[in-house]
């Protein structure tokens, strides 16, 4: 199994310290006083937004050594298929991930914008659909779609968007979406479907990944529970005849010593108000069920670089192969992840083939 | 009152001139799979795709004085958000006019996206709001709403896309889109909300634009009729208390003399073979409900055998969608008197122009650099002084 690692893209903001859900990089927000006294000129103006920092990470996760960046879908930030669209000529070899909802519109309509994804990069635009926030938030988005039919739509929408990738000419009528001999000619015929990653721990959500899926992407979690909701997936796997990629989103805090990751941790934790009150303690060796970056994870990698890497090795072992990483502040941390502890991995990687056959 | 010019994007590949509808440029030619030529550098892939050559006609209209180009969307093109969000970091001036169908977004999603892409581009993004020809192809794409229901969807898009652009939670209970409490994001909502070009012909199409369109956008027709179109939707707007302006689409072949820009056409037209030319003829049937198409294809003769069979006014051809798809009208005679034509065009009433010419990137820098120094705008110099500029050139 080829094993991956992505870093994620915070699409509303990143800044150094636990605040940064107020700041964006690169860009002054409007009403934001000038972080000098008058006598400090500033050479910037408004000459930057947050789409250049944005370009930054991007650029440092490929020279760092990742596989691919995962664009996080946040509607409170910059709509992921545009940054994608925006980072794609700027980076050679990337996965480009899109996380979006199935509510986004017509599946036909995004099938055909994907072709042109693909054509444009050489294949390496990838899809994942999430099934959005709470009922209020979709709300807020023109959805009101019941809680208990959001996986159907993303199943109808894989089938319509795959079908008009594949064959033509396509039908398909569903409940949400439907086509009549649709399909694609020509050059825009023949492309490859986008990479497909799902997620959910349901027994539906599983069923669903089961079918459509070429990566789970299973919460953080320790090892042997991560394992045991993979022997779940792989059950329904096995009736389908199917095999997919397991992957892990988990957030990471490496440090030369494992102490300073940890006091790292705690000082975010204080800042944004993650933690209880200095009192937390770890799940399971380095993991703990607090976050380290606004990323969405349920848990962190929290220690040195060598125990961080062991870890992640561990879930190799137990079978997962798809790594969504984030830590804040992006920039910095994918060239610290880049350089310390992805080539310990690799290392050990090369020294035993069978792990990554 | 200024006069905007646009470049069209060719998001379908390209031939490298009118007299042929080959398209060497891009993967539309069969066993051409990307732009170099086979057996160069060893004849393996480059790694360049359709995206580069876009960007050098993206460049060249930016160069030669173009506002930007509209990205048309059919089913045989790249996608218009898709191009506008690739070069969005490599190109400076170019307005990327997004031509897309509301009605394949959410509205909520589909401003999130344009502020997004204004925010990229340093607000360099605009829509051409199209609302589908109907027929097969309506279903093609997966949508089986009627023509005058489409029309009515695009106005509920656009009135919650302004909804929810103010930043402020919105709610809005439509047939098509319902929203509650929606609100674009700050500082997303500190940008320009996109101006919108807006295209229809019919009774629907009229009453939505007016409502929503800083630019009512139509192809050239016969002058008379273009002037009435126009007169009808100013008028309407005028109603609402709100103010329109007025875009034509044309295509144009400028040469530095008349007969070489009809020796253009005329190689053009004898290189069809027969069938292409039988085709055309009997295409008034499948139009599907695109009242649009139907005003075309009315200025159609019946009878064609000689390119000059389809001049219907001086420097106005209507075989241009013989040699490529789209429009079948457009302007044909020397740098002079094409200049004269849009001339014409703005003291009709038009605002803005999209001129289109293939090749579209050589022709970007003739354009810019012979007609578009000509156009006297609303200066009336021509009518003062005629013949003044001709003579001096």
């Amino acid at each position: 199994m080829t094993i991956e690692f992505l870093w994620q893209l915070p699409a509303a903001s990143d800044a150094r310290l636990a605040d940064a859900t107020r700041y964006k990089r690169g860009e002054r927000l409007p009403g934001e006083p000038r972080p000098y006294v008058d006598e400090v000129t500033d050479p910037r103006g408004s000459r930057f937004n947050y789409f250049d920092y944005l370009h930054q990470i991007a650029r440092a996760a490929e020279l760092a050594g990742f596989d691919g960046i995962q664009v996080q879908h946040d509607v409170q930030g910059d709509e992921s298929w545009i940054i994608a669209g925006y980072l794609a000529r700027s980076t050679r070899r990337l996965r480009l991930l899109a996380e979006f909802e199935a509510a986004r519109g017509s599946a036909v309509y995004a099938a055909k914008n994907a072709v042109s994804y693909q054509r444009f990069t050489g294949n390496r635009f990838a899809w994942q659909l999430s099934s959005g926030g709470t009922e209020q938030e979709r709300r807020q988005q023109g959805d009101f779609l019941a809680e208990d039919k959001l996986l159907q739509r993303i199943d109808e929408f894989l089938i319509t968007a795959k079908g008009v990738i594949t064959q033509s000419p396509f039908s398909f009528k569903g409940e949400f979406f439907e086509v009549l001999d649709g399909g694609f000619q020509g050059p825009l015929a023949n492309n490859a479907v986008p990479r497909i990653y799902l997620s959910g721990n349901t027994p539906t959500a599983y069923e669903l990944s089961a079918r459509q899926a070429d990566v789970h992407l299973f919460d953080g979690a320790a090892v042997v529970d991560a394992q045991k909701a993979l022997a779940e997936l792989q059950i329904l796997l096995q009736q389908q005849n199917r095999n997919l990629s397991a992957g892990i989103r988990l957030d990471v805090l490496a440090r030369e010593t494992e102490e300073e990751a940890v006091f790292d941790a705690r000082r975010f934790w204080q800042q944004s108000g993650f933690g209880k009150g200095g009192d937390e303690q770890p799940l399971a060796p380095n993991l703990w069920s607090l976050p380290v970056a606004y990323s969405g994870a349920r848990a962190s990698l929290i220690g040195s670089y060598e125990q961080v890497a062991q870890r992640l090795i561990e879930y190799i072992e137990a079978g997962f192969s798809s790594f969504l990483l984030a830590a804040s502040p992006h920039l910095e941390e994918a060239y610290r992840i880049g350089e310390y502890v992805l080539p310990l991995i690799h290392k050990h990687l090369a020294e035993h083939p069978s792990l990554a056959a | 009152m200024s006069i905007d010019f646009f470049w069209r994007i060719p998001t379908h590949g390209e031939p490298s001139s009118h007299r042929s509808r080959t398209p060497y440029r891009g993967d539309w030619l069969q066993g051409q799979d990307h732009i170099r030529n086979p057996g160069l550098g060893g004849g393996g892939r480059d790694g360049y795709t359709y995206i580069d050559y876009i960007a050098e006609v993206a460049h060249a209209a930016e160069i030669s004085g173009f506002h930007g180009g509209l990205l048309p969307s059919f089913p045989m093109t790249d996608e218009p958000w898709a191009i506008s969000s690739f070069l969005a970091r490599e190109t400076k001036t170019f307005r990327f006019m997004i031509a897309f169908q509301p009605g394949f977004l959410n509205p909520v999603t589909a401003a999130r996206m344009t502020a997004s892409l204004q925010r990229a581009t340093g607000g360099r993004a605009l829509f051409n709001v199209i609302t589908g020809g109907g027929g097969p192809v309506q279903l093609w794409w997966g949508d089986s709403f009627s023509h005058d229901d489409r029309y009515a969807r695009t106005t509920e898009f656009l009135d919650v896309l302004r909804g929810v652009w103010q930043g402020k939670p919105f709610n809005y209970q439509g047939r098509f889109y319902q929203v509650e409490d929606a609100a674009l994001p700050f500082p997303l909502n500190e940008e320009a909300f996109p101006e919108i070009y807006f295209s229809g012909s019919s009774d629907a199409a009229l009453i939505s634009a007016s409502k929503h369109a800083d630019y009512y956008l139509s192809w050239l027709e016969p002058l008379s009729q273009l002037r009435d179109k126009f007169e009808r939707v100013k008028a309407r707007t005028d109603q609402l208390g709100r103010k329109i302006k007025c875009a034509v689409r044309v295509d144009i072949v400028a040469r530095a003399t008349e007969e070489e820009a009809w020796r253009e056409v005329r190689r053009g037209f004898e290189n069809l073979d027969a069938q292409q030319l039988e085709r055309y003829k009997q295409q008034q049937a499948r139009i599907g409900d695109s009242v649009g198409g139907q005003r075309q294809s009315t200025f159609r003769p019946k009878t064609i055998s000689d390119y000059r069979d389809l001049i219907i006014e001086p420097n106005i051809w209507s075989g241009f969608n013989l040699l490529r798809g789209g429009q079948g009208q457009g302007i044909v005679g020397s740098y002079e008197q094409v200049a004269q034509r849009l001339d014409d065009l703005v003291a009709l009433g038009a605002d803005a122009f999209i001129l289109a010419s293939t090749s579209h990137l050589e022709e970007a820098y003739r354009v810019g650099e012979e007609v578009l120094p000509l156009v006297r705008g609303r200066q009336k110099l021509h009518a003062e002084t005629p013949g003044l500029l001709s003579a001096v050139r």
